[in-house]
């Protein structure tokens, strides 16, 4: 049954790029400094993070800029990636009581949309990284895999929203109280080490943190991912997949009476 | 094999009589049952199409025409029941789906393209096609936004061709548009006819129907009422559809006769009655819904309260904005009638119906020799006429092309 529904999905593959793709020009379309505002964002955010935490917290880490945008893009992708999801259902009322065809087509391609909005802002990094002659190491072939899971990861997630988000209109607002606490939650603006070791173990829970951290690590520092934090990120996103399409095909056929 | 098959198929809306629409509803709700209405939708429908049939299915509004089809085209699902669909779907139930008003024309021509199914490589080759078919080649560039509904149907339309269809599902697309763009998409239509395309076709059309179904299913109130060849459930559709509800509306007629004497579509001293007007079909059944070109029976009821001398009976057919359309009585028919006494009925009998499509009312009268009206019922009646041919207008007019 799952290879049956990834063969129709690959014979929905256009479409899914179609729809990607439509999307992404479209945030851009109408305003006037287009694609540049993508960089801007998160440089803003950077600015003000750096300036702030450098200079008033002294935080004592290494290339705490590069460090800081990275946790900034990849936390980013997470939270646009399930925002723009939650809404790939309830904000196409037309294509879904008008037409039919697998309905996850709309959640992969908005999270596509936001992986592509999120390797345009990853240009900054790199620009970064040259700039602070920071050396790039063969521990780069890692990235892919863990953008592989975060992918995996923000792809259950909005699953499970965009469907909940048809039935409860409030699934919106408790999430964005979630992605609030959770950008503290996580080692974005810190380090781990300035944890006590309990508290590391809670928020070594959240797979974003391991996410976050083996990143850092295989990119910025040049050090491997270790096979611990491969596994529990694998482990991880796998089950927020099956979770996230187990809701989704659940709730999936009331969709065109409900929305 | 069957294309589509569909048993028993049930399908029940449930509309609650109070939206739960967030988390905090439905736990404070929890503890008393939601209530709800159900909506019997559709109910035991059972059918099957074979590979390159046409199946028209036609019905009043509400009979769950639309419903139907969305569960073919697996949109909304059955409630209980089977249906199975065993080739490529490709729905025309709305055109235009997923348009982007930000996007150019070809843009949205490319987007539209691919929400159909087709690959991108062969739209690209089929772009100044598609344009040319719609003719829009000058708005290529355009902003959606900036065009006419129209043009925006003309465009999705022409898209929708290109796509190399297994099944196709229709829902009163041929009802947008003008004349022309009707044509088109019924030449469309033909050709997929020829390549064996099997086609779904929902229509209030039943001209429409008529021409391009092998067998018609008729829906009445979610209910399979009849199911076959397309002339014969047509038939049935226009005479003896909704009998029920045609004899409340004599009823009504009848008590408006009898109750108000003098209203101001009614005049005359009585001493012939008008009690009643039937209208009876090919069939020999009282309705008030035909066929044009069939033959159609206005029979007048009447009571005379004393003998009468020498009365005529007349009507006069008026179309909905009130032109008067025709007229006739029996004096200008040449029939003389002695006497009346007490009740009894006259017929007009109409061989065949000239009138193409739309809602009529009868003017029905009786009066005497010297146009003293003895009960005059202005425009008190009214019938239907449902199409049969593609000829544009009112009437017929007998004629042919001669080259």
């Amino acid at each position: 049954m799952i290879l049956k529904h990834l063969n129709e999905l690959y014979d929905y593959r256009d479409l899914i790029w179609k729809l990607s793709w439509g999307e992404f020009k479209l945030r851009y379309k109408n305003s006037v400094l287009g694609y540049f505002w993508s960089l801007l964002e998160p440089l803003l955010m950077l600015t003000v993070l750096y300036l702030v935490f450098s200079n008033l917290m002294r935080v004592q880490v290494e290339h705490y800029q590069l460090f800081l945008l990275m946790g900034i893009i990849l936390w980013n992708f997470l939270s646009r990636s399930t925002t723009i999801g939650m809404f790939a259902i309830v904000g196409r009322p037309d294509m879904i009581k008008k037409i039919y065809f697998p309905r996850d087509i709309f959640v992969i391609s908005s999270c596509i949309t936001a992986l592509l909005m999120s390797l345009f802002e990853s240009v900054v990094f790199f620009i970064f990284m040259a700039v602070f002659r920071v050396p790039i190491s063969v521990n780069l072939v890692y990235a892919p895999l863990i953008l592989i899971f975060l992918f995996t990861l923000a792809l259950g997630i909005s699953m499970a929203l965009s469907a909940l988000n048809v039935y409860y209109r409030d699934v919106q607002f408790i999430w964005d109280v979630l992605m609030q606490a959770g950008f503290f939650a996580t080692p974005i603006l810190y380090s781990m080490d300035i944890l006590p070791e309990t508290l590391q173990k809670i928020v070594l829970l959240n797979p974003m943190s391991r996410i976050i951290i083996s990143a850092r690590d295989t990119v910025i520092y040049s050090t491997p991912a270790s096979p611990e934090d491969l596994l529990f990120m694998f482990a991880s996103s796998a089950i927020f997949l099956i979770i996230g399409y187990a809701v989704f095909s659940r709730l999936e056929p009331g969709f065109a009476e409900e929305i | 094999m069957p294309t589509i098959e569909v048993e028993h198929l049930q399908k029940v809306f449930r509309i609650p009589h109070e939206k739960r629409n967030t988390i905090f509803e439905s736990l404070a709700g929890s503890f008393k049952p939601p209530q709800y209405e159900t909506f019997q939708a559709l109910n035991d429908i059972n059918f099957t199409v074979e590979e390159g049939e046409a199946l028209g299915i036609i019905g009043e509004n509400g009979s769950g025409k639309s419903t139907l089809l969305k569960i073919i085209a697996n949109i909304l699902r059955p409630t209980r029941g089977n249906v199975k669909v065993h080739k490529k779907i490709t729905p025309f139930l709305e055109l235009g789906v997923g348009f982007q008003p930000n996007f150019t024309a070809s843009e949205n021509v490319k987007t539209y393209a691919t929400i159909m199914g087709i690959s991108r490589r062969e739209i690209e080759s089929k772009l100044d096609d598609v344009l040319e078919f719609a003719g829009l080649e000058k708005f290529r560039d355009t902003k959606l936004k900036n065009f006419s509904s129209g043009m925006q149907v003309r465009l999705a339309f022409s898209t929708a061709i290109q796509t190399d269809p297994e099944i196709l599902l229709m829902d009163e697309v041929l009802a947008v548009g003008d004349m022309e763009f009707q044509q088109k998409c019924l030449d469309v239509l033909n050709q997929y006819r020829k390549e064996g395309v099997t086609i779904v076709f929902v229509s209030h059309d039943l001209g429409s129907v008529r021409r391009f179904c092998d067998k018609t299913l008729l829906l009445n109130k979610g209910v399979q009422v009849a199911l076959g060849n397309t002339g014969d459930v047509i038939d049935r559709y226009v005479y003896g559809g909704n009998q029920a509800s045609e004899q409340v509306v004599s009823e009504t007629e009848q008590v408006e006769v009898e109750g108000e004497p003098e209203t101001k579509n009614r005049w005359g001293d009585k001493e012939v009655e008008i009690t009643g007007v039937e209208f009876y079909d090919k069939f020999g059944n009282s309705g008030s819904r035909f066929n044009s070109f069939d033959p159609v029976t206005i029979r007048i009821f009447y009571q005379a309260h004393k003998k009468i001398f020498d009365p005529v009976f007349g009507i006069a057919l008026y179309s909905e904005k009130g032109d008067n359309l025709f007229g006739t009585n029996t004096e200008l028919k040449n029939l003389t009638i002695d006497s009346i006494e007490g009740s009894g009925y006259i017929d007009l009998v109409i061989d065949r119906l000239p009138i193409l499509t739309g809602r009529f009312s009868l003017t029905v009268a009786v009066h005497s020799h010297d146009h003293k009206p003895y009960d005059w019922h202005d425009r008190l009646y009214s019938f239907d006429v449902m199409p049969t041919s593609r000829d544009a207008g009112f009437f017929e007019i007998p004629c042919n092309w001669k080259l």
